[in-house]
This record gives structure tokens, C-alpha cells and sequence, in this order.
């Protein structure tokens, strides 16, 4: 039973790979054959998001680790599903119901599955280098969904992102292989337990090879040169995607190989580090954009920076704050990107301010009481470093209010005209709408939502069950012997 | 080159030095030839339980099978990105009007390309016992398909078949896995009795997945060179 | 003697990959520097699995060698060149229609393309930004046109 989670992402790999050749067999007109593919693909997602609700269930007391085909723990593959993983999971599946492109060539369909596929995987996987594959599968599928864009500077933009990504994977892999050479071994739990004794700086350059190559898709700082050229030229529907989660699941991802790899207060200060030169270098070019898609870009750069700086707090704090920023971050800015959609209007112009309040951390809203307790947990936690991201924190915050305000300065005086379209909402609108009405049912119901991130973020962060839970006591004893001989 | 980007390459050059020295610092510790070889060890001991007399064929398809499913995904991730990028091409003209290499190569690649189908095909379906296997086999069956082109300056190249082989191949690799996941096993689980270790009819269902791995990465790479050949048009200038 | 030999040839493949990644001005070499690197990258990886005095991990007469090089580095490595194919593939695909769109692969002459065709797609002006204070910017109303999907 709990086998078939594989299916969550061997379907999209099928339904893509079996998509070009059914869509030639379609008799019918191009429009009809669109919508017919469109369909064939959110059911797939759709079937996908059913079996991980249904797999979900006893996540709450034991994780869930599955292998593949069949082998004792380090040896083969494994999939590992928290309650973590699940949300993502499920986030995931639901921003790509939402987001799927609408009216789109059967290559871009395939192309979003193999997205879809690989960020499952990133979500799912518990096998460092089965993490790296299919991180080069998003990459990959990326790639060409930015090149597929009518824009004309589409082809550059996408190699240059292809270049980025590339520089980043091969130091990725050369950490890996830093990794190989000193434990024996892929599996995320079993390298966790034994790195626990031993000397420790072998790990922390492995990983900060792995956080440069990993931190291209979370936009971390010095690899994020591709994120406002490629914002520009995309959907919104795009952009909320990869902004909002996917950006996310390598963020996880980084924090699952820091948690797990390399639990060590060094580690946490690079991390915490390149989160600050992030916030500073987002937030002041966003400050100078001039059009709003850039400014959103770059300002996802910034707020990721907080994310990263978030987590590097102590570990169970810090997995708390840095997952309510990620979840906070994942509503409001797919929420912008939406807007950017089509012509504006008035009530545009009021989600707008929803939005912006809360990413700027106006109470009640939510973005207030994650900001809030970042900055308690900042001051609580001392150090220069930290006392450091306080200040950068604020005058980030500052400077936030300040952009996202002067877009509001400079509509609101001219609002646009209501002409004959007033009335009806497109599919982008009914997005925001939908984000936005996460956001105020979160306001009314902040102590329940942050009752239960609790309960993750202290379930993520225990390593212990992830080792009990994937190595089976057998296999540990044998490794022991290993280690003896 | 303007002389202001010119004055600015100190900076690369100095990641590019402050990097040389991280890494050569680092792999200097690692103990070379001893090191740590755990799972390595684990699978050496289990004595190939899966019936497969090369071992990098058991990891690849056995123990690692979903990264060889995810590489498999990337490959037709990237073909299809390649076609998506030069399709919009498309309403130029089509026809290839590139002389071709002469009545000496023409000949002489009919000649060749029948025995290079076969090597590749031998390549790949004695993956489990000789080092090779499908992504070696399946590259040398791409070079046999496109060498035609090559010679004669003109598509021989049929996409839809092409297509249907990629989809094809892809689809019944996970479906072999799927099969195993009604059994009651797990995904991507080996099938069928592991045999005698070392005979050609051996390793279960590892020589089925290598030979679709092999047309899968035969098709995609001859439909990435196809979709490169098809644009590489003689009047576009520098 | 020999370990040293190979570490430093991975790892100078690797950072003279990533150098020319850095330095070239041509986005031909570019890409050429990223699969300099990529070589290095997968060096170190069989390094990574090799052991002295070990026969490949191939069943002969009977039994698998005794001392045998670990099997996991090499499947690893024939996944990672695989991937990086599939890359270099696709960003040769990209730099063909780059040619035909600018016609040029220089570095300068297609960044300076691509900032200006920016700017027109994202409505911002192209003289009077250099010079126009900054505050001016951002329009929620300016921002249609691009994206191909809405």
C-alpha cells in the first residue's frame, strides 16, 4: 500500500511521456485537442494529489519511509514523507492545479509535467544524489519552459539561467562526491547517522558546495543573477510558480541536507550570511526597478534572504520561523504575480493592498506576527552576526514598504478606467482572490495554523526519527560492523 | 571587448583561484584508493542478488533505478526543450540543401551503418555483462541513424516514429515498474528469476529495462541531432 | 604519487571550466568551459569509488573479484554524464536560435540586446531611465505585453 507512493511521481513521468504520441492520434481541431491535453494533465496531478492525501494519513505519529525497488535502506533509494514533505506535497500539487498553463502547445504540457514530476521528487526523495537528478529535471524543464516564451529575448535568457545552473550543479556534484568519498553513502538518513561522530570539515565544505548548487533554484545569493530576467519574461502563472514553490522546495531541500548532513553552528552561519548579503542585494534592487515584474523579482529575492536567515536560528526555532516565513511568502507573492496579469482593476487595486500590507508586516494580518517573532527570536539569539540580520531585517522592511507603496503612489491617483470587461473575473483574478482569501482566513485563525506548523516544523526537525524511520535497525548493525572493520 | 570589462575579470579570476585552492585543499585530505566504500561493500556482499554480472548494471538499474528513470526524464526533458526552441523556426524553409559528403562517403556509411546498428545493439543488450549497456549502446544506434543524414545532406529522420519510440520505451520502463508495484512489490522492484549469473538469458528484467533505456536514449539523441540539422541552414549569416 | 596526479587533473578541469565560464566573452566558449567542468566534476567522482589494487566489478570465473572498485560512483557518474548531454544538447539548441535572432554569440553585443529588448517589452524608457530619478518607476498599469499565456 504505502509503496504506491512512487505513483506520486512515476504518473506525471508517464502521462508526459506518453503525451506527445496520443496528442498526434487526436482527430479534433487545435482548440479542442488544447483543452483535451490540458485536462489529461491536471487529472493527472489530480490523481497524484489523491494518493498522497490517502498515504498521508498516519504521517501524524510515524513518518513514512519508502523504498525503492525493494532494497534495505542504504543501498537503494528511498522516499521519506513527514508532515513536512506532505504540505509541500500538497501545496505543491495544488499551485500546479492552479497555475497550469492554459491554452499551451503539447510540448509546454509535457514540459509542466516533468515539472511537476521532478519537484514531487525534490519534495519526496531521501537519496542526496536522487535529490540532484531530479533537481537537473527541473532545471531541465525549466529551461525550456523559459525558452518557449514569445518573448524575443527568450533564448538568451534561458541559456543564461542554463549556464548558471550549470556551474551550480557541478559544484553540487563535486560535493557530492566529497560526501561519497567520506561516508560510503547516499541515503540523507544514513549519512546523518554517521557523520554524528567524526571530524566535521570535510561536511561543511561538501556542504557549502551543495548549498551553491542547490541555492540556484532557491535564489540564493551570488547564484541568483538569472531571477529578474527570467520573472520578466514569463506567465505570471509561471513566475507564481516557480517564485512561490518551487523556489520553496529547494530552500527545504537545503535545510533537510543542513539538518541532516550537518547540524554544526558553522553551517548555519553561512547559510545565515548569504541570507543577509540576499536581503540586502534584493531589497535595494528592487527598490531601483522600474517596472513592477523586475521589482517583484527582486524583491522575492530579498524575502528569501529572510527565509534563509530564518533558518539558520537555532534548530527547532529556526525551523519554525523560517517555514511560517516560507508559508507566508508562498501565499502573498504568487498572489502579486497574479496581479501582474491583464488589465488591472479597482478591486485588483484592493488585493493589491492586501498583499503588499502583509508582506510589508501590518497587523493583523500574518506577515505581522511572522515578522514579529523573527525579530524576537533575532534579538533573543544574540550574537554580532544576528544582531546584524536585525538591523537588515528592519531596514529591509523599510525599504519594502517603501516600493511596494510607491506602485500603489503612483496607480492610485489615475485608477484605471472601468471599461465593458468589469465584470468578468479571468482564471488569473479568481487565483489572487483565492490567495487572498487564504490570507484573511489565516488572520482569523492565526493560533490553530501556527499550533499545527509547530507540530511540523518539530517533527522536520528530529533527526533521530529520521534515522529510526529509514535505516532499519538491522542494516544499522551491519553498518556499525563497517565502520569496526 | 570594451577596455572597462576588460579591467573587471579580476573578480572571476579570483573566484576562479579562491576555488582552486578550496578544492585542491579539500581533496587533499580525502584518502585516495581507501576510501570509505559502504554501500559499495553492502551490494559486493549481497553476491548479485540480482543475477547481473556487472555490478554497475545492477546499481543503475536495480538499486538506483529511479535515478536512471529521472535521467531518462531529463534526457526527453531536454529534447523536447530543443524542439520547442527550434520549431518557431519552422516556417523558413525546410529542405537542406547541404552538398553532402560525396558518392565515397555515401557508400561508404551504407556500409557501415548497418554493422554499427548491430554493435549498438549487441552493446545494449549485454549491458548486464560486459561493461556497457543501454546509454552507451543507445548513443552508438543514434550515430547509426543520423549518419545517413549526415552523408547525404538531406532528413532521413522520421519524427513521429521517433516519438512514439521515446514515449514508448519511457512509458513501458515505468509500466515494468508499476507491474511490480500490483505483485505487492515495490516500484521499480526486478522482476523474473535472477538466473545463472554470467548466461545471456539472466538478471530477470534488468536486460528488458536496459533495452528500453537503449532505444529510449537512441531515439532522444537522434531527435535532438534532427532537430539541430533541420535548422542549421546555410543562409543564416554571422 | 598517482593520486595527486589525478586529484589535481579533476580538479583543474574543473576550475579551468569554471574559469572560462567566467571569462570568455563568446557564449560558445562559455558553454564549452561548463563542459570542461562538468569533466572535472565526474573525475572526481570515479575518483571517489576507486580503490587500489581492485578489478572492475565484473563477475568473472565464477565469482566477483575480491577487491573490486565500488560499482555506486561509476552508475552515478553515467548518470551525471547522461544528464549533462541532454544539457549541453539544449544549450547548443538555444545558442543556434541566438545566432539567428542577434547574430552574434558575442558576450557585450548580445547582453547589450537583451537589456534594451527588456526594457521595450517591460515598458520602461529606454534614454530617460538613466536619467529619470528612480521613484518614478514601478506602474501596476505598465506591466502588460509580455508573457505569452494569460
Amino acid at each position: 500500500m504505502s509503496n504506491s507512493l512512487a505513483l506520486v511521481i512515476a504518473l506525471p513521468l508517464l502521462a508526459a511521456f506518453l503525451l506527445q504520441p496520443l496528442a498526434q492520434q487526436l482527430g479534433v481541431g487545435r482548440e479542442q485537442r488544447s483543452v483535451a491535453i490540458q485536462l489529461y494533465a491536471q487529472l493527472t496531478i489530480a490523481v497524484t494529489l489523491w494518493i498522497t492525501l490517502m498515504l498521508g494519513n498516519g504521517v501524524e505519529q510515524q513518518p513514512l519511509s519508502v523504498m525503492m525497488g525493494g532494497f534495505s535502506a542504504p543501498m537503494g533509494i528511498n522516499l521519506y514523507l513527514d508532515r513536512l514533505s506532505l504540505l509541500l506535497l500538497v501545496a505543491t500539487q495544488l499551485a500546479l492545479l492552479l497555475l497550469w498553463p492554459a491554452d499551451a502547445t503539447p510540448r509546454i504540457h509535457a514540459l509542466m509535467l516533468l515539472l511537476s514530476a521532478s519537484s514531487m521528487g525534490l519534495a519526496l526523495s531521501g537519496d542526496l544524489f536522487n535529490l540532484y537528478v531530479f533537481y537537473e529535471l527541473l532545471a531541465v524543464a525549466t529551461f525550456g519552459l523559459v525558452a518557449a516564451n514569445s518573448s524575443r529575448s527568450a533564448p538568451l535568457i534561458s541559456f543564461r539561467y542554463l549556464l548558471i545552473s550549470g556551474l551550480g550543479s557541478v559544484l553540487a556534484l563535486s560535493g557530492i562526491a566529497l560526501i561519497y568519498s567520506h561516508t560510503g553513502s547516499l541515503n540523507l538518513a544514513d549519512i546523518s547517522a554517521t557523520l554524528q561522530h567524526g571530524d566535521a570539515e570535510l561536511p561543511l565544505a561538501a556542504f557549502i558546495l551543495i548549498l551553491l548548487g542547490i541555492g540556484v533554484k532557491a535564489e540564493l545569493f551570488a547564484v541568483n543573477g538569472w531571477v529578474p530576467e527570467v520573472y520578466a519574461i514569463i506567465s505570471p502563472r509561471l513566475s507564481a510558480l516557480l517564485a512561490g514553490v518551487v523556489s520553496k522546495l529547494a530552500v527545504v531541500v537545503i535545510v533537510r541536507v543542513l539538518l541532516m548532513l550537518f547540524p554544526h553552528p558553522e553551517a548555519a552561519q553561512v547559510l545565515l550570511v548569504l541570507g543577509i548579503l540576499g536581503v540586502i542585494s534584493g531589497e535595494l534592487a528592487a527598490w531601483r526597478a522600474q517596472d513592477l515584474r523586475r521589482m517583484l523579482a527582486y524583491s522575492s529575492i530579498g524575502q528569501l534572504g529572510m527565509i534563509f536567515i530564518a533558518f539558520s536560528l537555532s534548530l527547532e526555532f529556526g525551523m519554525l520561523m523560517g517555514l511560517l516565513l516560507s508559508l507566508h511568502h508562498m501565499v502573498v507573492k504568487p498572489g502579486l504575480f497574479m496581479l501582474t496579469a491583464g488589465k488591472s482593476k479597482r478591486w485588483h487595486m484592493a488585493l493589491f493592498v492586501l498583499f503588499a500590507l502583509s508582506l510589508v508586516g501590518v497587523p493583523p494580518l500574518p506577515g505581522f506576527w511572522v515578522k514579529l517573532s523573527l525579530l524576537t527570536g533575532l534579538v533573543e539569539a544574540g550574537g554580532a552576526l544576528n544582531q546584524l540580520a536585525l538591523i537588515v531585517f528592519l531596514g529591509a522592511t523599510v525599504i519594502e514598504a517603501s516600493y511596494l507603496f510607491r506602485v500603489l503612489q503612483n496607480t492610485l491617483p489615475n485608477p484605471p478606467a472601468v471599461d465593458e470587461g468589469h465584470l468578468t473575473v479571468g482564471w488569473n483574478g479568481l487565483v489572487g482572490v483565492l490567495l487572498g482569501g487564504v490570507l484573511v482566513v489565516t488572520t482569523l485563525s492565526v493560533d490553530p495554523v501556527l499550533e499545527q506548523l509547530k507540530q511540523i516544523s518539530s517533527q522536520a526537525g528530529d533527526r533521530n526519527l529520521l534515522i529510526s524511520s529509514v535505516v532499519t535497525p538491522s542494516a544499522e548493525q551491519q553498518m556499525v560492523v563497517e565502520r569496526d572493520k | 571587448m570594451s577596455r572597462s570589462s576588460r579591467s573587471m575579470e579580476w573578480t572571476p579570476l579570483l573566484f576562479s583561484g579562491g576555488l582552486a585552492f578550496f578544492l585542491f585543499a579539500l581533496f587533499a585530505v580525502i584518502p585516495f584508493g581507501d576510501t570509505a566504500m559502504k554501500v559499495g561493500t553492502m551490494i559486493h556482499q549481497q553476491g548479485g542478488e540480482l543475477g547481473a554480472a556487472n555490478l554497475v548494471t545492477a546499481v543503475v538499474l536495480g538499486y538506483r533505478g529511479l535515478d536512471t528513470l529521472g535521467e531518462l526524464a531529463i534526457l526527453f526533458a531536454a529534447a523536447t526543450s530543443a524542439g520547442l526552441v527550434l520549431s518557431n523556426t519552422r516556417q523558413r524553409t525546410r529542405s537542406i540543401k547541404n552538398k553532402g559528403l560525396g558518392e565515397l562517403f555515401e557508400s561508404a556509411i551504407s556500409l557501415l551503418m548497418p554493422l554499427l546498428l548491430l554493435v549498438g545493439v549487441y552493446i545494449v543488450l549485454h549491458g548486464h555483462l560486459t561493461p556497457g549497456g543501454g546509454f552507451q549502446g543507445g548513443v552508438v544506434i543514434a550515430v547509426a541513424l543520423f549518419l545517413p543524414t549526415l552523408a547525404r545532406g538531406e532528413m532521413v529522420i522520421n519524427h513521429h516514429l521517433i516519438q512514439w519510440i521515446e514515449g514508448g520505451a519511457g512509458a513501458l520502463f515505468i509500466l515494468i515498474g508499476v507491474a511490480a508495484l500490483i505483485q505487492g512489490a515495490a516500484f521499480l522492484q526486478p522482476l523474473m528469476a535472477a538466473g545463472e549469473v554470467g548466461r545471456f538469458l539472466s538478471a530477470g528484467t534488468l536486460p528488458v529495462l536496459y533495452l528500453l533505456v537503449g532505444l529510449k536514449v537512441g531515439a532522444e539523441l537522434a531527435a535532438l541531432l534532427g532537430h539541430l540539422v533541420e535548422d542549421d541552414e546555410p543562409g543564416v549569416q554571422q | 604519487m598517482l593520486a595527486a596526479i589525478l586529484y589535481v587533473g579533476a580538479v583543474s578541469l574543473l576550475v579551468i571550466g569554471l574559469a572560462g565560464m567566467l571569462l570568455s566573452s563568446h557564449l560558445f566558449r562559455m558553454l564549452l568551459g561548463l563542459v570542461i567542468a562538468e569533466a572535472g566534476a565526474n573525475l572526481l567522482l570515479v575518483l571517489a569509488g576507486y580503490r587500489w589494487e581492485s578489478a572492475a566489478p565484473i563477475w568473472e570465473s565464477g565469482a566477483y573479484p575480491q577487491l573490486m572498485v565500488d560499482p555506486v560512483p561509476q552508475a552515478m557518474v553515467l548518470t551525471a554524464i547522461v544528464i549533462g548531454v541532454g544539457i549541453q544538447a539544449l544549450a547548443i539548441a538555444l545558442l543556434v536560435r541566438i545566432r539567428q535572432q542577434t547574430g552574434s554569440l558575442q558576450r557585450d553585443i548580445v547582453r547589450e540586446q537583451l537589456e534594451q529588448d527588456l526594457d521595450l517589452e517591460l515598458g520602461v524608457k529606454l534614454p530617460s531611465s538613466m536619467h529619470a530619478p528612480s521613484g518614478e518607476g514601478p506602474l501596476l498599469s505598465g506591466t502588460r505585453g509580455a508573457g505569452n499565456e494569460q
